[in-house]
């Protein structure tokens, strides 16, 4: 573990570099999100330029742990980065909540019922989903949801004219009313792939002898499936938990997009629009730390989940 | 509507029988708007829109538009933190501040806070060029401001006046001008105007309240939230939703969808915007050689014959947008008191124009050529526009019939800046936003624009008939006829295709009365809007 711990932290570092060449080389001028097509004096333009870290400074300063300045906000990338986080975080978790919990229900129920009527209906709904953009999905549930029925408002995190004073379940309820439409967006374009996975490895391991055995000897079938069938059939589920790991901390830019949801990843769509380069740095850094944070707690729960792991 | 009064009070002030019913207490406005305005303060916008218009609604200017929007002369403009003003002699001009005026920490407004504002503007502005004609600004007593100009011209209360915006001096002075950008008082503003800084959540709003005890009259609008809403198409679903108030650059698209919403109220506002193809006239890859194509007036000609200008404003902008013959948006309708009359296409004419220059189809591939040279151009524009993108394809197509090869080139506004500012550009389609005086003319169209630093001359477009009739117009008396020549010079010469002056087309919800937009600063009466006592929402009670 403590190998795959140094690895993680030298491809982070690779990645990094990788990251701040790659923005130096895009072209684009972050001054056109500072000053639009307004001519300033060259002086002046000078002036701007030297309050903006170079290459070697944004280096250095993540050497320190400075994330340095936003060059459009003016502010610190940290602060920035913190405050996008909290609605990233709340969108990802729940969305890997709901992913894991019924689109792992929903595969082995699957599994258990391979040739209902039901189990198609629910494959080929959820595949339908897979299959549409997120960005999509987004606006058709906003066109339906908010225009059209106004069960649910069009985007935000929350009611803007709610008073600061509102008590703490007014503004759970007003959060999760702004929640609804992005999560569910979320949900309908990725459950189909823990639900299908989850599927294919529960099938494969209802073939197994050791199930058969089981269910010769007269176990119910739930406790087939639970006992049997599940826990062994989680391994490549792990490898997409931690795949998905990042989505936690990045959010998924599109929907964040379509509603407006005031995440990471709408910050970063619209800091490599704007050539923010520190901003997009530490997005990037954030994202990097999460995919081998990812990486990391897969290899521990692939001990968890498989004794042979544990053993080896 | 004469083109006098459409640009004139830009908008739209709907008089309601009066209405018997109480104001309500809490009359609200939510406006969304594209990007965050993190610095509302004068003189640190960076001259964005946002930050402006936010700064509008804490600072006062000294004064402010009239119905008409002309800025000429010593009455073009009425008071505001100014309660008056009169002239010494043709280079000073004595201001009398309101007696009246505090900060919003309950200091009077003083003399004192507008010369520490000029002071603070030399060292901070970000563009100088306005600053250049005052030549000194010095306090004679507590609310007396005298300022001394460089030279006389007829803007000179607009130049002063309006662009001044005074910061609190007692607040402000010992902080360092280049700290004040993060100081304390950047993140929580006091200002004067008629509302306050309430609070800010980061990335998502700023709110103002009402300052009620505002010297000119409690604002009738209680609060005010600025919204930030990066996506057009969200932003108009929260107007849709009712989530929002005001919806601006809506979409000619976009209008049945609002025409269809019971609650909302379509305003068709005189905009500054002018959009035209800008013909380059050096050569994109070394800036010191004549561009091999617009070189000649005769293509630049003929390119403007070979389009039909009214079907592409009509298709880009809506039916009715019109089409300037010259750099001329329609808050400076005042200078053709007829309307926008445009020349007509000639295809006929473009061809014997491309003729006469030289160009033929050596090689019959349908593309003209001269002396090995195609009729290639190629065509900037931001890839997030619409409307340019439309223009474009209209473009393209119309001059395929004279032999003219367009090539699209649709790229990101971070780097369309590098391109233009390089030169590095055959046709550039842009939509400038004109200031409210036609001097400025001299900054995007002059020689001197031209050969000197900071330019929004992009094309290094110069003719010297043209400079010299700006300097006749600027201190004509007869400012209509005098800024008609320098506008007709400009047309004979085709320095670009003048395609549209659109309106500023923006949604309001129907609860409000008094609705007034401005062609440049846009939300300067906000305060004094009104919400219909009958038709108020739950938010506004």
């Amino acid at each position: 573990m403590l190998r795959r711990t140094g690895d993680a932290i030298a491809t982070a570092l690779v990645a990094s570099v990788v990251l701040v060449i790659l923005l130096h080389l895009l072209p684009g001028d972050p001054l056109a999100a500072v000053l639009g097509d307004h001519p300033v004096a060259p002086d002046v333009e000078a002036r701007m330029r030297q309050h903006w870290a170079t290459l070697p400074a944004i280096f250095g300063g993540l050497l320190r742990g400075d994330l340095g300045q936003s060059i459009v906000q003016n502010r610190p990338v940290a602060t920035i980065l913190a405050e996008h986080l909290g609605p990233t975080f709340l969108l990802g978790a729940l969305t890997l909540l709901i992913d894991f919990t019924a689109g792992l229900a929903l595969g082995v129920w699957s599994a258990l019922h391979p040739d209902t009527m039901r189990a198609r209906f629910v494959g080929a709904v959820t595949i339908v989903g897979y299959a549409l953009p997120s960005f999509v999905i987004g606006m058709l549930l906003v066109w339906v949801f908010a225009l059209k029925l106004h069960w649910f408002p069009p985007g935000g995190v929350s009611d803007v004219l709610l008073s600061p004073d509102a008590s703490f379940a007014s503004r759970l309820v007003d959060h999760l009313w702004h929640l609804a439409l992005p999560l569910a967006a979320m949900v309908i374009a990725t459950l189909a792939v823990p639900l299908r996975q989850q599927r294919s490895a529960a099938l494969a391991t209802a073939a197994q002898p050791w199930v058969l055995a089981a269910r010769a000897r007269g176990i119910s079938p739930g406790l087939v499936a639970w006992r049997h069938c599940w826990r062994p059939a989680l391994t490549p589920i792990v490898t997409l938990l931690g795949l998905w790991f990042p989505m936690l901390v990045a959010g998924a830019v599109f929907v964040e997009v379509v509603f407006q949801w005031p995440g990471v990843g709408l910050l970063l769509a619209q800091a490599t629009a704007d050539r923010d380069v520190p901003l997009v740095i530490g997005g990037g850094l954030l994202l990097i730390i999460a995919v081998q944070l990812g990486s990391l707690l897969a290899d521990v729960l692939y001990h968890v989940v498989d004794p042979a792991q544990r053993h080896a | 509507m004469t083109a006098r009064v459409s640009a004139g009070l830009l908008l739209l002030t709907i008089i309601t029988p009066a209405a018997a019913q109480s104001v309500p207490r809490h009359a609200t406005i939510v406006y969304a708007v594209g990007r965050e305005p993190t610095m509302p303060i004068p003189l640190f916008t960076a001259m964005f829109t946002e930050n402006e218009d936010l700064a509008d609604q804490m600072f006062l200017h000294l004064a402010v538009f009239k119905p008409g929007a002309q800025v000429t002369g010593d009455n073009a403009l009425a008071p505001a933190l100014a309660k008056s003003w009169h002239r010494i002699d043709p280079l000073t001009l004595v201001f009398d501040l309101d007696h009246r005026a505090r900060w919003q920490d309950g200091t009077p407004v003083s003399a004192h806070d507008v010369v520490f504002t000029w002071q603070l503007a030399n060292k901070t502005a970000t563009d100088q060029s306005r600053l250049e004609p005052i030549a000194g600004v010095d306090a004679l007593d507590p609310w007396t401001v005298r300022v001394r100009f460089k030279r006389p011209f007829l803007e000179q209360l607009y130049t002063f006046a309006f662009l001044m915006q005074p910061l609190p001096a007692h607040l402000l002075e010992r902080v360092p001008p280049d700290a004040i950008g993060t100081s304390d008082f950047a993140k929580h503003p006091i200002g004067n105007g008629p509302f306050r800084f309430d609070h800010r959540v980061p990335g998502q709003l700023v709110e103002l309240r009402a300052d009620t005890s505002f010297y000119l009259g409690r604002p009738s609008i209680d609060r005010v939230i600025f919204r930030f809403v990066t996506d057009a198409n969200t932003r108009q679903n929260l107007f849709l939703t009712g989530e929002t108030d005001i919806l601006d650059h809506v979409a000619p698209a976009s209008l049945p969808q609002i025409h269809d919403d019971a609650a909302a109220r379509i305003v068709n506002a005189p905009s500054s915007d002018l959009v035209y193809l800008l013909f380059n006239t050096r050569a994109p890859n070394d800036t010191s050689r004549i561009h091999p194509i617009f070189s000649d007036p005769r293509v630049r000609e003929a390119l403007t014959l070979a389009l039909d200008r009214p079907v592409i404003a009509r298709t880009s902008y809506g039916e009715g947008t019109p089409v300037p013959d010259a750099a001329q948006s329609q808050s400076w309708a005042w200078i053709t008191a007829g309307g926008f009359k445009p020349a007509p296409g000639n295809l006929a004419r473009a061809k014997a124009l491309l003729a006469q220059a030289g160009w033929r189809d050596a090689n019959g591939d349908g593309v003209l050529d001269k002396n090995g040279l195609p009729l290639h151009i190629n065509v900037m524009y931001p890839a997030s526009s619409a409307p340019r993108h439309t223009i474009a394809l209209q473009v393209q197509q119309m001059w395929r019939a004279v032999g003219a090869e367009a090539e699209l080139d649709r790229i990101e506004g971070s780097v369309i800046r590098g391109r233009v500012f390089g030169g590095q550009f055959d046709v550039w389609i842009n939509v400038a936003v004109q200031d409210p005086t036609p001097t400025s003319l001299v900054q995007s169209w002059s020689c001197q624009s031209a050969h000197h630093l900071p330019t929004t001359n992009f094309a290094g477009w110069c003719d010297s008939t043209f400079d010299r009739l700006v300097g006749v117009a600027s201190s004509a008396k007869d400012q209509p006829a005098a800024w008609r020549a320098v506008l007709s010079r400009m047309a004979s010469q085709h320095p670009a295709i003048f395609i549209a002056a659109p309106s500023s087309i923006v949604a309001v919800h129907r609860r409000y009365d008094n609705v007034i937009i401005w062609p440049s600063r846009a939300w300067l009466s906000l305060w004094q809007w009104r919400v219909r006592p009958d038709a108020a929402l739950p938010r506004d009670r």
